[in-house]
């Protein structure tokens, strides 16, 4: 029928073609931070991206029950890993978050992100329609997400922990639960929230303060957000053009190549990168919501809605913080920060929704081949 | 279709999965919502970023692009002074939350110079302290690296002149209150503070790149001939544009703590000088314009010290014979300046060295100006004295704005400090008639060619120009053995573009000006060496097949028998 042999035509050109985008607009973005140089960001960047999009093709051919089959025991290895770094860590002194594998180190809270949608996603679609409204169909839920978040907490990494709880509770939401839970729990947040505030760290405290006064201390730890901004709003409409930033250059902007970086590419493409890039992130939501609507099976459909969920929020919370909307967590923006662990859990997520999508297509066509 | 032998209870099952099914469109829908929701409010918050200075309000992020204080920029846009905001670090002993000892091993080895004692008894103490007056951004980095909250960064405006001592004298420099204290910082604090002018830098008249050949060879000879001090100008003859105004010896306007206060004394405009023979072009000059002298071959007698009352003028080399106009400034002999001076008399004299701005502070934007040392009463004797430079003291910018006149068509312009557009400059003010003018760049060509000034003939460039080597006036008289050393010229002289004076204080007669102390021998090289670097930089060509026609005068000049 076409020139193109199937297994090439049968690859998601659209979605390589997004994440090539966004990683190339990034690798460039890196090289106008390092003064114009491929070194010491945008090349690594580059060779670690195509590396996880090749992993992610892989992932993308596993069948949706062998994930299926992995995501119980996946979640209590990951788990056991927390437990691990905790205990080195406790050994060790200080907070240490990451476990070296020679070659690069592995961020067990990060692989968690996606160990709780697939356990919670495993969960729910092994519940009978009709149990959901249930108290069973809550707690063991609960307890996966809880058992995660109190280890991340402790590291302590405030960014993650809100990561795997709000990707969890997107399963949740997902899996029909009824409304009153998350609106009574929303409500007994918003009671804790002083308690929890309290028992952060003194870091912490600080930083969400100033989340909420920016500009009540701008020489001092303010700093992040007010130059941020800076560099946001001196781009203008087409920004002050390649290699030409100074916020970044003149090392204003900490942070310029990671939590930052959004800054740093505003300020030399303006609110036209700006918006481009946001566009860039829209269609690849809108594509990952698609998958999950798509989705013949319950697990399929559980676990695209909360790994999308997981992207969105890197996403949100990393503008956000950004252009001062939410407190400096140090979330990385996908595609776009330098740094490798949040790369490859992205290329994982994108992997695995691929995988659903892949077999979402297929019960369709043998549906409409039937009828 | 198949649920139509389905029993009840499967019914109710493939309804309730029905339902679950369609609440997880719902809820997808939902968080698809929240996706667009947060889309927009990102996208929005970038569009306000981008319209609005400061969507909070409080106007830093736009107004952080105007400096608090205007930049400076020479003609060409290089950076003179600009102002920077500057971290400071800062500890507030009652927020520390590690080990103070190791807290001060760790900042003494981002910060050398300053023990860990120093820093351990400060972070000890019980008021918050200000570590470090100033610090570069990488140390910032390096502190805030240590995770210490009790450490903060305050920002504080700065002064900052990138091109260190260069053109010192001409910026100043400013106080603690960010005014201008003195220099160009001064002349202009309140275009430079202007709000509403801050944004735009202020554009000098001078080069940098004259200024620093102006200063390197001035440096150069003052230390070679173990001077006291040196002062050089470069001017523009068509609108009295300063391009370079250099004042040795140098102090560092970014750290005015430790220079010495005598070196902030800007000799080209604040010092007094007894200039000598330069003057005598300017006598002769005048003496053309009104008819005294009317021919080139008139002969004056210098065989002998010309008696005035008791008094008695002297040549340093006495020729012993008569010499005419062009042999006495070859020459440059005081008996004849003054025979001239005598013939024409003391008000056009007078009216000369007033309309040249000699009565009054030099005639520029800085507020560091000299007011003159002018002759109390005019007679006879003054005339004379003066005609040669002597019982008169004004700046060396006097002298070099006067040989702009006498060069450019006869027209003074005031110096400026400011960039002129080409035909925007002041209407200047016609002090000599075209006709000497143009016959003074001759005699001053003669000068370089066959006199005291050959030593300044910069190959090519058609330099042309006059010694200068007074004595400095001391208590009760003269100071026979410390000379002022000037060489003020212009170039090229077949269309003069610019002045140059250099200035030597007080040098010594050693080898490297062969045991001279005369300008011919101190100053004159500078200019040549300056001239030689800059001419090219400011579009002069050198071009040797080039020269002012020198041969209506050339024979008036005495050769020993046999070499013409």
């Amino acid at each position: 029928m076409s020139v193109i042999p199937a297994p090439v035509a049968g690859l998601p050109w659209r979605i390589m073609a997004l994440t090539s985008a966004l990683a190339c607009f990034a690798g460039v973005v890196l090289y106008s931070a390092a003064g114009g140089s491929m070194t010491p960001w945008a090349g690594m960047h580059l060779i670690r991206f195509v590396i996880f999009l090749v992993m992610a093709l892989v992932i993308s051919r596993f069948d949706e029950d062998f994930i299926k089959s992995l995501s119980f025991p996946g979640y209590a290895g990951v788990a056991l890993l927390l437990l691990f770094v905790e205990v080195v860590g406790q050994v060790k002194g200080g907070s240490q978050r990451w476990i070296s594998l020679g070659a690069f180190n592995l961020q067990p809270s990060e692989l968690m992100k996606i160990a709780i949608v697939l356990a919670l996603a495993r969960f729910y679609a092994m519940l009978p329609a009709g149990e959901t409204t249930r108290f069973a169909a809550v707690w063991p839920a609960l307890v996966l997400i809880g058992i995660p978040s109190a280890l991340v907490l402790l590291q302590p990494d405030l960014g993650t922990t809100l990561a795997i709880v709000a990707s969890g509770v997107i399963v949740m939401f997902i899996a029909g639960l009824p409304l009153r839970y998350f609106l009574g729990a929303a409500g007994a947040g918003a009671a804790a929230a002083p308690i929890l505030f309290s028992m952060l760290h003194d870091y912490q405290q600080k930083r969400i303060l100033i989340f909420l006064t920016p500009e009540a201390d701008p020489l001092g730890s303010g700093y992040h957000i007010v130059q941020s901004k800076i560099a946001i709003g001196s781009g203008g409409l087409f920004g002050k053009g390649f290699l030409n930033g100074t916020q970044s250059h003149l090392q204003y902007l900490p942070e310029g190549h990671t939590d930052f970086v959004f800054a740093t590419m505003a300020e030399e493409w303006g609110l036209f990168g700006g918006l481009m890039l946001l566009l860039g992130f829209f269609l690849l939501l809108r594509w990952a919501t698609g998958v999950a609507l798509r989705a013949q099976t319950k697990f399929g459909r559980y676990t695209a809605a909360g790994l999308t969920m997981t992207i969105f929020f890197y996403v949100a919370i990393n503008l956000m913080m950004v252009m001062g909307l939410a407190p400096v967590v140090g979330i990385p923006l996908p595609f776009m920060s330098y740094g490798g662990s949040s790369m490859m859990t992205i290329m994982i997520c994108i992997g695995i929704i691929l995988s659903i999508d892949r077999k979402a297509r297929r019960g369709h066509s043998g549906m409409s081949g039937l009828s | 279709m198949t649920t139509l032998v389905a029993r009840p209870d499967r019914v109710r099952l493939a309804g309730q999965r029905q339902r679950a099914m369609m609440t997880a469109h719902q809820r997808l829908m939902i968080l698809m919502l929240l996706f667009i929701v947060a889309i927009i409010v990102i996208g929005g918050r970038t569009l306000a970023f981008a319209f609005i200075d400061d969507a909070h309000g409080s106007g830093r992020g736009g107004s952080a692009m105007i400096p608090a204080r205007a930049d400076i920029v020479d003609r060409n846009g290089v950076p003179l002074a600009r102002t920077i905001d500057a971290y400071s670090l800062r500890v507030v002993p009652s927020r520390l939350m590690n080990d103070p000892r190791r807290l001060a091993a760790d900042l003494a080895a981002i910060f050398p110079d300053t023990s860990a004692d120093t820093f351990y008894a400060k972070i000890t103490g019980k008021n918050p302290t200000l570590l470090r007056r100033r610090a570069l951004p990488e140390e910032v980095a390096a502190v805030n690296a240590l995770g210490e909250v009790g450490f903060e960064y305050p920002r504080v405006k700065e002064r900052l002149y990138p091109q260190h001592t260069l053109a010192a004298h001409v910026l100043g420099f400013t106080g603690a209150d960010h005014r201008g204290v003195i220099g160009v910082e001064k002349a202009f604090d309140e275009r430079l503070s202007d709000p509403a002018l801050r944004g735009e830098p202020l554009v000098l008249s001078i080069d940098s790149r004259v200024q620093a050949t102006l200063e390197s060879e001035l440096y150069t000879a003052m230390v070679n001939l173990e001077a006291q001090g040196a002062a050089g100008i470069v001017l523009d003859v068509s609108s009295g544009e300063v391009l370079g105004m250099a004042s040795l010896p140098v102090f560092n306007p970014n750290k005015i703590v430790s220079g010495s206060n005598a070196a902030r004394k800007n000799a080209v405009t604040y010092n007094l000088y007894e200039l000598g023979s330069t003057f005598k072009p300017l006598t002769i000059g005048k003496a053309m314009d009104i008819g005294v002298v009317t021919s080139m071959s008139r002969r004056y007698d210098a065989t002998k010290p010309l008696k005035v009352g008791r008094f008695a003028i002297h040549d340093s080399h006495n020729m012993g014979r008569w010499l005419n106009v062009p042999e006495t400034l070859i020459h440059s002999s005081n008996v004849v300046t003054a025979q001239i001076a005598d013939e024409m008399g003391q008000a056009p004299l007078e009216q000369l060295f007033r309309s040249l701005g000699f009565d009054n502070r030099p005639q520029i934007e800085l507020k560091e100006r000299a007011f003159p040392l002018w002759p109390r009463s005019w007679g006879r004797l003054t005339t004379m004295t003066t005609s040669y430079g002597h019982g008169i003291a004004v700046t060396p910018l006097h002298l070099a704005s006067a040989y702009g006149a006498l060069v450019n068509g006869g027209t003074f312009y005031p110096a400026t400090l400011l960039k002129t557009e080409r035909g925007r400059q002041p209407a200047g003010k016609r002090v000599f008639s075209e006709a000497t003018s143009a016959r003074m760049r001759q005699l001053l060509r003669m000068i370089v060619v066959d006199g005291t000034g050959t030593k300044a003939d910069a190959p090519g460039f058609r330099v042309g120009g006059k010694t200068g080597s007074a004595e400095k006036p001391s208590a009760g008289g003269y100071a026979h053995h410390s000379l002022v050393s000037t060489f003020v010229a212009a170039f090229p002289m077949d269309n003069p573009r610019y002045v140059v004076l250099a200035m030597i204080d007080e040098p010594k007669g050693n080898a490297y000006s062969s045991g001279q102390r005369t300008a011919g021998w101190t100053a004159a090289p500078v200019v040549r060496n300056v001239v030689m670097r800059i001419g090219p930089m400011l579009g002069i060509i050198p071009d040797q097949n080039r020269d002012v026609d020198l041969s209506d005068l050339e024979p008036l000049l005495w050769k020993p028998k046999g070499e013409n």
